[in-house]
């Protein structure tokens, strides 16, 4: 294993680098949360950071004809080839370093996908790249919950009941999308026991993710984040709520804020007081504010808060770990 | 007979069903006279945005192959009636996939007309609609900006509005009864009928002159070929940024030259730099990156990098720090930080007169909270305007 770039946690927001590497001029919506994402993930990489994107938003938006927002390097690569573009890239520059063709000096590798890249397409390509030890990279997933770059299509990350382009709620049916979230960062921390870090974030919670993203380009191998980033397109709200959104999505227990370092799971920040006992705000708080949510009944209401509570509850880890069938 | 064309500019996704349903009852009230239609979004505005400037279109003609000659082109390049449903568009657009700012009256047609539904009064509209060299009239249609949301529908009775004063407008094109038919047949509601009707008399028409209008040049760049392009598409990247502007100290980023994103803003934070914290929230959470870092620890806001998504006047933590105020107020892009250091008394009157001028009770940006559309749309007049 090469080594990594030395990045050290930053203690408060006012540590935060005041560099911009991912600067304005993208076409993203007012209020995107995903395209905080991007300006985080960068600011806590700093320069001699090479960043990949897959097909979705966060290319299509960003990087339309003969434009960019990127001062790092950046390339495209397709809608379900994060894992193997990080991994490619990776191992090209271990080569061009060892044949002394470029300087040799740790150069970060990020590749990001959206949920529909990520958790739906990507999904084998990123699980090959966690398995490769020797080389060190971040996948990071910026989930807005559907595939919002193409207007908003059920992803396997949508959630239950979700209006979108696919699951209109209909007079006969009003509950059009019947598949619940994909737990991804859960499935690939099990999956692959060797990956030495694997963690979820919310922009929301900017030093926190900043952090997870410096920990995960210095602890060495491939690594792997999952954000979730409410949006404002698909997820029908006023685009000045994206902050408050994910501070809800957080403090009702829908999102689990966690870390898996070398196999040791962490509940990170507001998710760790709440699995203490603290209590959770009802779902509703956060449902009602989203027109996507709009039709649902009092009953489908509950219905959400009542797996929300079983996560809680019965799950050996919340968010991480479901109950295996040895538990009562 | 001759063939119509209008556009409908509009906000990416906030006004997408309402221009949606402004440009189909245009043709099904077309085909009720035995005419052909037909309706659609330009194709360089999808994937939309949120409040991203969009076009739809409708064309109107007398029969099928008169309609598919006028379709032969990749988009209209005139129209009899460019029909604004937000007059803070009125300074320009700057479509998603188009560079740079164009007039919101570059398509209209010599004598055609411009129609905006605003609270403006025309004076106050041609201070921001760029001159033009041809005569066109001004029609204004009293009423807010209508800004549903994607997946629930704010029937506040803009749509039909629209037809209504469109039948005062351009009666050739298609007629108020023929719109009132279509109305009917669609929501199969007579209030909506009343709306059309009081917008055919109270839609207000000025001529505007050649040469009358804001003479600023709109901001534009030449595109590059594919011929000029490097191989693999390679394009440079952005500069790395420096201090505050150039100097020592602070942060100032390098801009995309090619993508400015203000024409998406209907309000704008102002900064009241006299109660900043500088917690650094504004900057942090900006997701367009907008904020200059000043010396000694301010947050300037760049308005030509702003889109107005109100995120910082969110986060922020002092009460009354950072305001929304409407984009109606401004007149220019210029720096806040620049004049408060100039004159702080005198910004500090200017930050006042802005909020008192601008600064709305409510939000117009879309959905808030389950059945905050029905509780709205209860207080709605039929036919509104002042």
């Amino acid at each position: 294993m090469t080594t990594t770039q030395q990045l050290v946690p930053l203690r408060g927001v006012k540590q935060s680098p005041l560099e911009e590497l991912f600067t304005s001029g993208h076409r993203t919506c007012q209020g995107c949360e995903s395209a905080l994402v991007m300006k985080l993930m960068i600011k806590a990489a700093g320069p001699r950071t090479i960043v990949l994107g897959s097909t979705g938003c966060m290319y299509v938006a960003n990087t339309t004809y003969y434009s960019t927002p990127w001062v790092v390097p950046w390339m495209h690569t397709q809608l379900g080839s994060s894992g193997s573009a990080a991994l490619g890239t990776a191992a090209g520059l271990k080569a061009l370093m060892r044949k002394a063709k470029m300087k040799d000096e740790p150069i970060n590798v990020i590749a990001f996908c959206g949920d529909g890249g990520g958790a739906d397409m990507g999904l084998s390509a990123i699980s090959a790249a966690l398995t490769h030890n020797e080389y060190n990279l971040l996948i990071l997933l910026y989930d807005n919950e559907s595939y919002a770059n193409t207007d908003i299509q059920v992803s396997g990350s949508s959630p239950w009941g979700a209006n979108s382009t696919f699951s209109p709620p209909g007079t006969l049916h009003r509950i059009m999308n019947r598949r619940w979230k994909k737990n991804t960062a859960g499935m690939l921390a099990a999956g692959h026991p060797q990956a030495r870090y694997i963690a979820t974030g919310c922009a929301s919670y900017a030093t926190d993710m900043m952090n997870k993203v410096r920990k995960a380009l210095t602890i060495g191998g491939p690594t792997f984040m999952h954000t979730l980033d409410p949006c404002p397109k698909g997820w029908d709200y006023d685009p000045m709520y994206s902050h408050e959104l994910g501070v809800l999505a957080v403090q009702t227990g829908i999102w689990v804020q966690y870390e898996v370092e070398d196999g040791k799971i962490t509940l990170n920040g507001p998710s760790k007081v709440l699995a203490r006992g603290k209590k959770r705000l009802p779902v509703e708080e956060y449902l009602k504010r989203q027109g996507r949510f709009a039709h649902f009944t009092p009953e489908d209401v509950a219905y959400f808060q009542s797996q929300i509570d079983e996560m809680w509850e019965k799950w050996w880890i919340p968010g991480v770990v479901p109950p295996g069938p040895q538990d009562p | 007979m001759a063939t119509y064309a209008v556009e409908v500019v509009y906000r990416g996704i906030f006004q997408k069903s309402l221009s949606r349903n402004i440009c189909r009852s245009i043709v099904l009230a077309s085909r009720l006279e035995g005419k052909i239609g037909t309706a659609f979004g330009r194709y360089g505005d999808s994937p939309e945005r949120n409040g991203i400037p969009a076009k739809y279109f409708a064309v109107v003609a007398g029969d099928p192959v008169e309609l598919e000659e006028y379709l032969a082109q990749y988009e209209p390049t005139e129209v009899d009636v460019s029909i604004v449903v937000d007059d803070t568009l009125c300074k320009g657009v700057e479509s998603w996939a188009w560079y740079g700012l164009q007039p919101i009256n570059a398509l209209t047609k010599p004598d055609g007309a411009v129609l905006v539904t605003s609270y403006q009064e025309p004076e106050q509209l041609k201070e921001d609609i760029h001159v033009k060299d041809q005569p066109y009239d001004l029609a204004i249609l009293k009423g807010s900006k209508s800004f549903s949301g994607l997946w629930v529908y704010k029937d506040d009775h803009t749509d039909v509005r629209i037809l209504g004063a469109l039948a005062r407008i351009c009666p050739d094109m298609v007629g108020l009864d023929s719109y009132k038919e279509a109305i009917l047949q669609q929501w199969g509601d007579q209030r909506k009928v009343t709306s059309a009707e009081r917008a055919f008399e109270r839609v207000r028409r000025s001529p505007v002159e050649p040469g009358e209008g804001n003479p600023a040049e709109p901001f534009s760049f030449d595109l590059p070929g594919w011929e000029v392009m490097e191989e693999a598409l390679v394009i440079p990247g952005i500069e790395p940024g420096g201090g505050f502007r150039g100097g020592e100290g602070g942060f100032e980023p390098v801009r995309s030259s090619v993508f400015k994103k203000f024409s998406t803003r209907t309000m704008r934070p102002v900064v009241n730099f006299e109660t900043c914290t500088k917690c650094t929230l504004c900057w942090l959470q900006c997701p367009d990156s907008c904020f200059d870092v000043t010396p000694d620890g301010l947050y300037d806001a760049n308005m030509e990098a702003c889109c107005g998504c109100g995120v910082c006047e969110d986060v922020c933590p002092v009460p009354d720090c950072i305001t929304m105020v409407g984009e109606e107020a401004f007149s220019d892009n210029d720096s806040q930080h620049d004049h408060w250091r100039r004159d702080r008394d005198d910004y500090m009157g200017w930050l006042r007169d802005k909020i008192a001028l601008g600064k709305s009770e409510t939000r117009s940006h879309g959905f808030h909270h389950v059945g905050q559309y029905d509780e709205e749309s209860q207080t709605v007049e039929v036919g509104y305007d002042d």
